[in-house]
């Protein structure tokens, strides 16, 4: 069943086609990578399903729910959960009472605090749990904002570039943790251009090239895909 | 409900704190019994604009919303007390024009603050806005000299300014004085716990968070639009109260207290007084009103100069505040005199924040 | 019937005049730097008591009108120095530092100089069309502030000043590591904005009661036309000043100068409603 479906979705910034045209269906419990080259379209597209720019033309559905005009906070409503590439999170504020921010309007009392206990020692970002979120490394906030998006619980998990900055140690981990969310159910939606993090969890992948969706499906027929293969070395520039 | 006195978002727990504020709240409770009618009442003058201070606190400090026109409202109720005292005859009635002046100016910062919000309008603008419409409620006001300026019986009289409401009245008894002094300091410790409380609340931490980074709290699914108006709005229902209190203090209003350079006090005394804490703007804004006070009775003008003056001194020297910052000189202090004990306090101030 | 054309006109060029001679300071200040100079109505000010000054002393209106900017102007330059450099990071601190500073000055304005200064009078000369007569000093401000218009196009369009000026306001990192001092295009900017401002006080120093509190007369105007007009002088500032100029002089005609200024400020709310980053935003836009 398709939880999301792009249809037919533009967007123009003045004279630049950013994206143009895209379908893309993310079927519910999957893990879906969208991937291109930079310059792809593929942030663009991110920001068009979080609801950060409005489309040109088309429309995006949720769980079969037209929410092309809506507001990124009545989509988060819906069940999407979003993080965004750079980290994001709210420096000034200690750790917990970031964490806490995003937990209080699902659970409350000790509940909220068992569940806040839970994500920080899941992240490793229980010794810290008292500094400002601003003193953190860079591959803690990333971790710290992971975090945040998944306190509330959603049904449908986007991550945009979430292991940018990251050691390959912490990458690998953060792969293992977004398989662990959707073996319980979570459907999630990544954009990442690091092909080894998208061999460790991708399920279905769309490729994005020149705003255009370039080509679609599973893990292994895109990894054997030689047109693909070409744009990401920079054999095809236009059509 | 009441451990949210305490949390991340305000200085100041445990005994020590608490037990401070009941030292103060005494001696406050005592004084009319020491001083003079007179006295008590230039405290009571001082009191009054405390509620404006603490609403620009919570909109500026917490809320990130730097409203240059917090006198706008302060007019608008003040304004407001005074038509509807008349109005509505005095005696107890006016405990409800009270009441409806602040509502008037909680009417006021909503209608404004939707276009302002709902428009996208932050940072500098925010303040310019609001700054413009104070000037112009000021300058309108200045220009209501003629007979054909009133509400009911109630002449808006110009520059010389509106006159001849009741004071706050129960029955026959005016609150003047003492009585007046007592209601202010209760109202006082209401409006100061009770911000407590909301800035501690999940409330407050949606505030805070809109304030650090307006795009991450919508994505948790806030819509920080309604957040920021309530802020706005309860922010500018204080300046409301102060305005009304203002009014049936002296029974009189002028334009002057809503325009330059009366919008600019409460910059200065929260600017002063370190924005990012209640008890901070408390505290500093109760000591530089009593400056000012002492120093207005020899000349105006050397007052004003000397606020132009420290506002220009808290951004250049001590952006988050002076009093902020040697409140925290002196914590830092006594925790460092108290470390020889082993880290207990470290510790003991990291459980409560987890308990909170 | 052109009579009535012509007073239309004349009215417009008023309310125009106005608007554009006491923002353009502010709005250059604000297009550069991203900073409201709260002591704007204080350079001002200066320029009327300048002008003043000088006119007393036996110096022909014109020159102590061009004198009084530049000492604004210069005056400015030294406070960028001194106060305004340290907050370009910290663009609301540069408010409250500003808005100091005006306090600081219009206060001890009124203890030294005391509340009103003797005043020289609106230069004399009017001329008719059909049954009206009009004042021809209020025709030269509207020609002036079309000259700063003008002027304002030549510096930042023509000169090598501009080109370096117009590069910082969109990148002020990218010039400085092309080796444009955005430290002194910076001062010289401010100083533009003063001097401006000092010229606006010059110009309008003729027709109005001088007190250190005169400030507050111009800045609601200039406010809102920067606030309309966004950060483009030329593509912002002056259509806002148009379009608001339209506005005040139908409410002024019909209802006096104070609903003039109220309905001016509740189409500014109303406007910031549908365009919050002004109308340069949509202009520049457009253009491209």
């Amino acid at each position: 069943m398709a939880l999301v479906e792009v249809k037919g979705v533009s967007k123009r910034f003045g004279g630049l086609t950013a994206v143009s045209g895209v379908d893309l269906t993310v079927n519910a419990g999957e893990i879906h990578c969208l991937i291109g080259p930079n310059g792809a379209g593929k942030s663009t597209l991110f920001k068009l399903i979080v609801g950060l720019y409005p489309p040109t033309e088309g429309s995006i559905l949720f769980d079969t729910v037209d929410i092309t005009k809506e507001r990124p906070y009545a989509r988060v409503q819906r069940g999407m959960s979003i993080k965004m590439q750079a980290p994001s999170v709210f420096k000034e504020l200690p750790v917990r009472q970031n964490i806490q921010t995003a937990l209080q309007e699902r659970l409350s009392g000790a509940e909220r605090i068992a569940e806040e206990d839970r994500l920080l020692t899941l992240f490793n970002l229980a010794p810290d749990s008292d500094k400002l979120a601003g003193a953190l490394s860079h591959g803690q906030q990333q971790w710290l904002e992971i975090g945040m998006a998944l306190a509330l619980k959603p049904q449908l998990l986007l991550l945009d570039e979430p292991t940018a900055g990251m050691s390959p140690e912490e990458t690998f981990k953060t792969g293992e943790l977004i398989k662990s969310f959707n073996a319980e159910g979570m459907t999630v939606l990544v954009v990442e251009h690091d092909m080894a993090f998208v061999r460790q969890v991708a399920q279905r992948v769309t490729v994005l090239h020149l705003g255009k969706i370039f080509a679609r499906g599973d893990l292994e027929s895109i990894l054997q895909d030689e047109k693909v293969a070409e744009i990401y070395l920079g054999k095809t520039h236009a059509h | 409900m009441f451990k949210l006195l305490e949390g991340p978002q305000t200085l100041g727990r445990g005994r020590m704190f608490w037990a401070c504020f009941l030292v103060v709240l005494a001696g406050a409770l005592a004084y009319p019994l020491f001083a003079d009618s007179y006295d008590v009442g230039n405290f009571a003058y001082f009191l009054i604009w405390i509620f404006m201070a603490l609403g620009l606190c919570l909109m500026w400090g917490y809320g990130g919303m730097l409203s240059f026109g917090q006198t706008l409202f302060f007019g608008i109720a003040g304004y407001g007390y005074g038509v509807l005292a008349i109005n509505m005859g005095g005696g107890t009635a006016t405990i409800a024009a009270l009441v409806l002046s602040v509502v008037l100016a909680m009417m006021a910062a909503g209608i404004l603050g939707y276009f302002m919000i709902w428009g996208g309008i932050n940072g500098i603008f925010f303040g310019i806005v609001t700054l413009s419409a104070t000037l112009v409620l000021a300058f309108f006001l200045g220009q209501t000299a003629g007979p054909e300026w009133h509400i009911g019986p109630a002449r808006l009289n110009g520059f010389n300014g509106m006159k001849g409401m009741d004071p706050l009245t129960v029955g026959d008894f005016y609150i003047e004085g003492s009585a007046l002094y007592y209601v202010m300091v209760a109202l006082i410790v209401i409006v100061y716990l009770a911000l407590r409380m909301l800035v501690n609340s999940g409330i407050g931490n949606v505030i805070v968070a809109t304030r650090e980074n307006p795009q991450r709290a919508e994505m948790l699914g806030y819509d920080v639009r309604k957040y920021q108006l309530l802020t706005f709005v309860i922010g500018s229902g204080l300046a409301g109260l102060s305005g009304a209190l203002y009014t049936s203090w002296g029974q009189f209003i002028t334009p002057s207290s809503i325009g330059l350079p009366a919008a600019a006090m409460p910059i200065v005394w929260v600017a002063f007084s370190g924005r990012s804490d209640l008890t901070a703007t408390l505290i500093g804004s109760f000591l530089l009103l009593f400056g000012f006070q002492t120093i207005t009775v020899y000349s105006q003008q050397a007052a004003l100069v000397l606020m132009g003056a420290l506002l220009l001194a808290t951004v250049m020297l001590a952006p988050q505040g002076f009093v902020l910052g040697i409140g925290k000189l002196v914590a830092d202090w006594l925790r460092g005199r108290r470390r020889g004990d082993g880290d207990v306090v470290a510790e003991a101030g990291r459980l409560q924040s987890e308990e909170s | 019937m052109s009579a009535e054309v012509f007073s239309v006109f004349y009215q417009f060029a008023d309310v125009f005049a106005f608007l554009i001679l006491s923002a353009a300071g502010l709005a250059i200040v604000f297009g550069m730097m991203g900073v409201i100079n709260m002591a704007h109505g204080e350079f001002i000010m200066c320029g009327a008591y300048v002008t003043v000054g000088l006119v007393n002393l036996g110096v022909p209106l014109p020159i102590a009108q061009i004198l009084a900017a530049v000492t604004a102007g210069l005056i400015g330059v030294l406070v960028e120095f001194l106060v305004v450099r340290r907050f370009y990071k910290r663009p609301l601190d540069s408010l409250l530092a500003t808005w100091g500073l005006s306090l600081i000055v219009t206060q001890s304005m009124l203890l030294i100089v005391g509340s009103a200064v003797r005043g020289i009078g609106t230069p004399e000369g009017s001329f008719a069309v059909g049954g009206y007569t009009f004042s021809t000093y209020r025709l030269v401000l509207f020609g002036c502030a079309v000259a700063v218009l003008a002027g304002l196009y030549v510096i930042f369009m023509k000169t090598r000043f501009g080109v370096i000026a117009r590069a910082t306001m969109q990148n002020a990192a990218m010039a400085k590591a092309l080796g444009a001092r955005t430290g002194r295009i910076y001062a010289i900017s401010f100083g533009i904005g003063t001097g401006l401002a000092g010229l606006c006080g010059a110009l309008y120093a003729p027709t109005m009661t001088l007190i250190p509190t005169m400030g507050a007369t111009f800045v609601v105007e200039s406010f809102v036309t920067v606030v309309i007009g966004g950060a483009n002088v030329l593509l912002g500032t002056a259509p806002a000043a148009v379009f608001l100029a339209m506005i005040r002089m139908a409410l002024n005609a019909s209802y006096g100068q104070i609903i003039g200024q109220i309905g001016m400020l509740v189409a500014v709310i109303l406007i910031i409603r549908v365009l919050p980053e002004g109308l340069s935003s949509v202009l520049v836009r457009r253009g491209r």
